[in-house]
């Protein structure tokens, strides 16, 4: 199962519908669960729910063979503690997707770390959704002790 | 004796307040309260301290802006915190200007989604700072005074 997760407070109907089309074209053959938010295209080959709760999100989110989402850092981040390969296509600004363009950096950012496979738009999706089903993310190295650490000894000076 | 000081925590609700959180350990043991920006974290944040909603708000809509920034200056007059940690964004972001205006010590975390370049809040807030975190340390060349020690996230 793909688990299609785009985000919520602006619709992303350019991802729905392109992944909609991919399964019409018979280029996606695992079933799809898909969380679409305010998204408003009704997609024809898989179920889509406005909103799911927190427990059916994370259950479908770890049972999912692979994700599919907006390259919000929240679905990013999820995606590297579960250790699941995610396909990330960007919320635009001048879509209405989003109010600025940080998604473009942040994901072209991490692709190059190999942490997820970026799709910048439409066209690029069915050849990176072939790559996905061999995609192994490179675990992300974070420290946020070294920086509660930091913040600590800062209080202690003040 | 040690440990009276009073610390703000500042962040909008989402991917902000997440990663504050992450580093909210330092906070242990002192008096603390927290400002953010939507009713539907409030309850998850009670065990920290008092809670204050000041709503969303962006540079796109002044009125909001305005209608926040009153907000926050009750806030801040009345809470008067020793020290101000924020991850961002707008909201936040006003509550240091305000917090340095009274004397309270900035420290500023800018968020692990600006790669490129600090966000608006964060320059805006960056001469002001005393503690300027980043979490790419590709940033630390590009801007004076700034500090890599690891990301959050």
């Amino acid at each position: 199962m793909i688990f299609l997760t785009v985000g919520t407070q602006f619709p992303f109907d350019r991802l729905v519908k392109a992944i909609d089309d991919l399964c019409e074209r018979g280029l996606i053959h695992e079933s799809i669960v898909a969380q679409i938010g305010d998204s408003t295209y009704q997609p024809r080959h898989f179920e889509a729910v406005a909103s799911l709760d927190k427990s059916a999100f994370d259950r479908n989110f770890q049972q999912a063979s692979a994700i599919i989402g907006h390259a919000g850092m929240g679905t990013i981040t999820m995606a590297l503690e579960n250790s699941k390969p995610l396909l990330a296509m960007p919320r635009r600004k001048k879509y209405g997707e989003v109010v600025n363009d940080h998604q473009v950096m942040l994901a072209i950012k991490f692709e190059a770390l190999g942490h997820l496979l970026l799709a910048r738009d439409e066209t690029e999706l069915a050849d990176k959704v072939e790559q996905l089903k061999s995609f192994v993310p490179r675990p992300r190295q974070v420290n946020p002790d070294a920086v509660t650490r930091r913040i600590s000894a800062f209080l202690d000076q003040v | 004796m040690v440990r009276e000081k009073k610390i703000c925590l500042a962040a909008s609700a989402g991917g902000h307040l997440s990663q504050l959180l992450k580093v909210a350990g330092c906070t242990s043991g002192y008096e603390v309260f927290v400002v953010t920006t939507s009713e539907t974290v409030r309850a998850g944040l009670a065990s920290m301290g008092r809670v204050h909603v000041v709503g969303e708000c962006n540079r796109e809509h002044p009125r909001r802006l305005m209608g926040v920034l009153l907000c926050c200056v009750r806030i801040i007059a009345r809470e008067r915190p020793n020290v101000i940690i924020s991850t961002g964004a707008a909201p936040a972001c006003l509550c240091c200007l305000l917090g340095k205006l009274l004397g309270a010590r900035i420290v500023w975390v800018d968020s692990v989604t600006n790669v490129e370049r600090i966000s608006l809040s964060g320059r805006i807030i960056r001469p002001l700072a005393d503690l300027f975190l980043v979490q790419w340390p590709e940033l630390v060349e590009k801007y004076r005074g700034v500090e890599y020690v690891g990301a959050i996230i």
